[in-house]
């Protein structure tokens, strides 16, 4: 359980970030929080041959309210995304995140880098409909995160991009529902309820290879369903695989109660 | 956490010890090792730094089972680094002995060769200046492997024995049988029967293995730091091994990061690192197991099946057992326990705290593509009460009666004592009703009936009520030592009490400690033998060169055998003292007393004498010596308690289930054991709320999962889900005491939390959605399966 050899470099700036990036021909990654990254390295699972640390990079780490939204720099803590007091969703997700040490150090930008199916900030941000923004040698863009999202621990970034802040719409009414087998651990299913603009989002985690919006049951709702009803279509619009915690039916029950839960809290029944 | 003691009659002591006013025993004083232990200056063998230290990575199967085709260490090698295989260490395995008749003896290879059988399995080592480039030096070692079919449960077929020496994976198999089975279950007017498997897991201590190995060639020595919880074992079996005379190898076992059983077993990786340090000499061989390393390779546990069918007459009494237990053993026969340990205890304990006449019980070990099963605090036992809980709440509920009527209805009770159990262990003490009578009142067992009752037939979570009732086999002496009839019998310990020139006090003891306190309890015991401070009294454990002897920690032996050596040394040295404080003062020694290391003579208010200026004249001041007294203030002694000595449990909680996801709450978990004399009360309930928490771990999570093909689908803490301290309840503990028949009156309280949770749990889930749980762990999905 020790890393293979890299080279480390301490970046100053993103620009030294992507010039590095680019100058590591797709074997370089970044480190942030280092959380997901520092076991995956330690297992061997990943071998780059350069690590860049942003975490000396400065202005990374704000929160910042923004007419609707909520503007998170990429290397905001899971602690402070806890404690902000302008996106109730995102304060209550976070809490979820693992436990004091991790949300301490692990950041915002790498938990949606990261991109595990199971995490709690990826489902905010498809149920809130936010947008990355991200730099790269050819300058920035923005993607709307469910367009972020491939496959499990697998995103549309290029290898030489960076995250560099996420916008986070800040809902009128929100829930937000998880289950887990221990306190702090990955859940098995995430539930995000966000009304946007009068409409009612859904977003699921844990039932696929990604986020999902749970497009059937929203449009239950649209329809003037019940929060029972629309949880009977969020199971049955997902196709949740098994693994060791637990079976493709078991998850699909716990997405109605969550999402059902998840309902209740932002007050639709 | 509330601890309450009650005290009841005393049995009577062999050597009853006297207890002073100002006696350190009974009392929870500060603990001898907090000071460096929670400020951070623990000597952890997994912080040991050495001049010229190397560092030693394993190589380890990637397959279950699968023939070696070519093993080549080239590359390796010409990076620099060296690198050992098993045909280096070819000439030495690891064998353990039984003397069963049925015993298949297997060997087990330092390093594999010819053919892995677990995945894990060591088969290489590369040195290197750090962990780090030891591991890349790994990648550079080449092994090829030709994959055979793997076998992972104990009770299919195998498709290709494990070993040769036993076709069908039987390492040994025994039938316990007494009364008249068949005949008692045609007078049953009740039968039960289930099919009940408990889930492998393990003991998981916060240090994984860990040691350091030196051999200094100019005087042919050997030592190995090892954190081990037996290092006079380690010691024996390493000298044999290397074919070095005993007194030339040293193990130290300095602090050690919990334990649990894990650390019992002699592993190849130890003798490879010692292997490997006498082929460079003068050079630190440091090992570290990591976790991923440690849930691959350490010893499992609990992976058995029992098919257990019980009959009762119509008024509850237990009339007939008949049990067919398969214990998954592993790969290997586990050194010293053999591949008997888990099997025969689960057969011995089954029928637990019962009265019970017609047993038939077989039980077998059987090999498998995983690895190993070694000791796990409360060996076997968390499983087999299980079990026989299972079927008495089965009954119970086809008769018509509470969980708790059926109980006592067969509970063994004081008067049957001593009472031999069917399978002819001896059962010395009887006072189960009592501790479940005062669980049940610590529980608010009517408030929880109550509330269970309001509670149906609303949206309300349903309450279930759980039971376990145990008997936990402590301290076991020459007569029915731990172990399957194997070449040692473990029954004694040593301890070397020596008072210094200055009249405080060395204690030499043979126990070893990964955390239980035992410095503490052996201070404790001499301070009080002798009649000195607590805090006059330093002890010295877990160095073979320093301390006489003691097998370790193992079946709650501890406190009652190196206990009782310890109180019988210091007993020694005090008859000493006085002796010698007799010829100085001219009196006669049975009319002086020792108190806080003042010598009085009965009658006069002051002091005569201090020990310091006895022990002056002990060591310096030979001329004073009294006639016929030799010089120096020590004595030695050894403990067996012959037999064992069972120590009273039960543990009830109440709980309620969230029916739409099957997750279990626990609203109240109570604890009432007999641990006889407390001598410590805060590290008993220390030893009692953690062996319950990891029991709890055991019932509700931990979970060691093998796919067909033998690979290891939990092999990092994301999968194997241990406790937090979020999921373990705050637990009530209470104490009945009845001291037992030894020089302390101590019982052991080491294991018997760990006996409790399965059974408590798996009945409240029952008793709470009237579902049958025949399959552990509890988890919320296969509770949310059992409600569809
Ligand atoms: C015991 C434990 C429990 C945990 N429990 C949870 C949990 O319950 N829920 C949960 O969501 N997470 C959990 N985590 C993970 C944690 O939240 C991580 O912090 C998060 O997944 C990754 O963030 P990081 O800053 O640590 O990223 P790192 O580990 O540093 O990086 C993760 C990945 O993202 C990439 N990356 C990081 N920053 C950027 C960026 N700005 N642009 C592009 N790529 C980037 C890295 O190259 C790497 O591939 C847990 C972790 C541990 C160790």
């Amino acid at each position: 359980m020790k890393c293979a050899p890299f080279d480390y470099v301490r970046a100053a700036s993103v620009d030294e970030v992507i010039r590095t990036l680019v100058g590591a021909n797709g074997e370089g990654k970044i480190l942030a929080g280092g959380q997901s990254l520092v076991p995956v390295l330690a297992l061997r699972m990943a071998r780059p041959s350069v690590l860049v640390d942003i975490n000396r990079i400065p202005g990374l780490g704000t929160v910042t309210r923004d007419g609707s939204d909520v503007q998170v720099g990429t290397l905001t803590r899971h602690s402070v995304l806890a404690e902000q007091i302008h996106h109730p969703l995102l304060a209550e997700a976070a809490r979820w995140i693992g436990h004091t040490a991790i949300r301490s150090r692990g950041t915002a930008g790498g938990s949606i880098a990261h991109a595990d199916p199971s995490a709690e900030l990826p489902v905010v941000a498809v149920g809130t409909g936010a947008t990355v923004t991200m730099a790269g040698p050819g300058g920035t863009r923005s993607l709307p995160a469910g367009e972020l999202f491939v496959s499990a621990l697998t995103t549309s970034l290029a290898e030489d991009e960076m995250i560099t802040s996420v916008r986070f719409p800040v809902p009128s009414r929100w829930g937000f529902a998880e289950f887990a087998r221990r306190h702090g651990d990955f859940a098995l299913v995430i539930a995000v309820v966000a009304e946007i603009e009068d409409s009612v989002r859904i977003a699921l985690g844990g039932v696929g290879a990604i986020p999902v919006r749970a497009a059937a049951a929203e449009q239950v709702l649209a329809n003037g369903g019940t929060a029972r009803e629309a949880a009977a279509a969020a199971s049955n619009e997902i196709s949740p695989t098994a693994d060791l915690h637990g079976s493709a039916p078991f998850r699909r029950a716990m997405a109605a109660e969550m999402v059902r839960r998840a309902l209740a809290q932002a007050g639709v029944n | 956490m509330t601890a309450t003691a009650t005290d009841t009659a005393a049995a009577p002591h062999a050597e009853p010890i006297q207890a002073t006013p100002s006696g350190s025993l009974g009392r929870s004083v500060r603990r001898k090792e907090d000071q460096r232990l929670v400020t951070g200056h623990g000597r952890y063998v997994s912080d040991f730094q050495l001049p010229r230290m190397q560092h030693v990575a394993f190589l380890r199967s990637p397959y279950g089972h699968a023939r070696i085709t070519s093993v080549n260490t080239s590359r390796a090698e010409q990076s620099g680094r060296r690198v050992f295989t098993g045909a280096d260490f070819m000439h030495v395995v690891l064998r353990a002995r039984s003397s069963l008749p049925s015993y298949v003896e297997t060997d087990q290879p330092v390093l594999a060769h010819e053919k892995v059988r677990y995945q894990g399995e060591p088969v290489a080592a590369v040195v290197a200046s750090d962990r780090y480039l030891a591991e890349d030096g790994l990648e550079l070692v080449e092994v090829n492997y030709e994959p055979l079919p793997a076998t992972v449960c104990a009770w299919v077929s195998p498709r290709e024995p494990v070993h040769p020496e036993a076709a069908d994976n039987v390492l040994l198999e025994r039938v316990f049988e007494t009364g008249s089975v068949d005949a008692a279950f045609g007078d049953a007017a009740v039968v039960v029967e289930r099919d009940l498997v408990t889930n492998r897991h393990a003991g998981n201590p916060m240090e994984c293995r860990a040691g350091v190995a030196l051999w200094d060639p100019s005087d042919r020595k050997l030592t190995f730091w090892s954190g081990t919880q037996v290092p006079y074992i380690v010691r024996n079996m390493i000298a044999e091994l290397l074919d070095l005379p005993e007194g030339n190898v040293r193990v130290v076992a300095p602090d050690v990061g919990g334990g649990f059983g894990v650390k019992s077993v002699l592993y190849p990786e130890d003798v490879a690192l010692c292997l490997m340090a006498r082929a460079m000499p003068n050079v630190p061989l440091k090992w570290v197991e990591d976790r991923a390393e440690h849930l691959a390779a350490a010893t499992h546990a609990r992976d058995h099946r029992y098919l257990i069918k019980a009959g009762f007459a119509s008024d509850g009494t237990l009339l007939a057992v008949q049990a067919d237990v398969t214990v998954n053993v592993g790969a290997y026969s586990v050194y010293p326990w053999t591949a008997g340990i888990e099997p025969l205890m689960a057969g011995g304990l089954l029928s637990g705290p019962y009265r019970l006449d017609n047993y038939r019980c077989a039980v077998r070990g059987v090999a498998t593509n995983t690895a190993p099963a070694g000791p796990y605090r409360g060996v076997a036992r968390p499983a087999s009460v299980f079990a026989m809980e299972t079927v008495l709440d089965a009954a119970a509920r086809e008769l018509g009666m509470t969980g708790v009527d059926v109980r006592r209805k067969n509970l063994i009770l004081p008067e049957d004592i001593p009472y031999k159990m069917p399978s002819g262990l001896v059962d010395d003490s009887g006072h189960y009703v009592e501790c479940l009578t005062k669980a049940l009142d610590a529980l608010g067992y009517d408030d929880f009936l109550a509330e269970q009752e309001r509670r149906r037939g609303t949206d309300e979570p349903p309450i279930g009520i759980g039971f376990a009732c145990y008997n936990e086999l402590t301290g076991l002496g020459r007569a029915a030592s731990a172990g399957p009839r194997m070449p040692f019998r473990t029954g004694h310990d040593a301890c070397t009490v020596r008072v210094n020139p200055d009249g405080k006090v060395t204690v030499f003891s043979g126990v070893t400690s990964q955390g239980q306190g035992l410095e503490t309890t052996m201070a404790q015991i001499v301070a009080d033998g002798i009649g000195v401070d607590y805090d006059d009294v330093e002890v010295r454990i877990g160095d073979t060169d320093e301390s006489l002897w003691g097998f370790g920690a193992f079946s709650s032996r501890q406190a009652v055998i190196g206990g009782g050596a310890a109180h019988r040394a210091a007993a020694a040295v005090k008859e000493k003292v006085l002796a010698l404080a007799a010829g100085l003062l001219e009196v006669d020694a049975a009319a002086l007393h020792i108190e806080n290391g003042q010598i009085g003579v009965v009658g006069v208010p002051d002091p005569a004498l201090s020990i310091a200026e006895v022990a002056r004249v002990a060591y310096l001041e030979s001329h004073r010596l009294p006639k016929g007294i030799e010089p120096g203030l020590e004595a030695t002694k050894f403990y067996d308690p012959i037999r064992g000595v069972f120590a009273a449990g039960a543990q009830v909680a109440a709980i309620e289930v969230d029916r739409t996801t099957g997750e279990v709450r626990i609203l109240k978990y109570v604890c009432v054991e007999d641990a006889g004399r407390a001598m410590h009360p805060q590290i008993v309930d220390g030893q009692i709320v953690g062996a319950i928490a990891q029991g709890i771990g055991g019932a509700m999570y931990e979970h060691l999962i093998y796919d067909d093909a033998g690979n290891l689908s939990t092999g990092t803490l994301l999968d194997y889900l241990m406790p937090t301290s979020a999921e373990i309840p705050e637990m009530t503990i209470e104490h009945v005491s009845h001291p037992a028949a030894n020089p302390l009156g101590v019982r052991g309280v080491g294991e018997g939390g760990t006996l409790g949770p399965n059974a408590v749990l798996a009945g409240a889930v029952s008793d709470a959605l009237g579902i049958q749980i025949d399959t552990l762990p509890i988890t919320p999905s296969t509770i949310w399966k059992e409600l569809q």
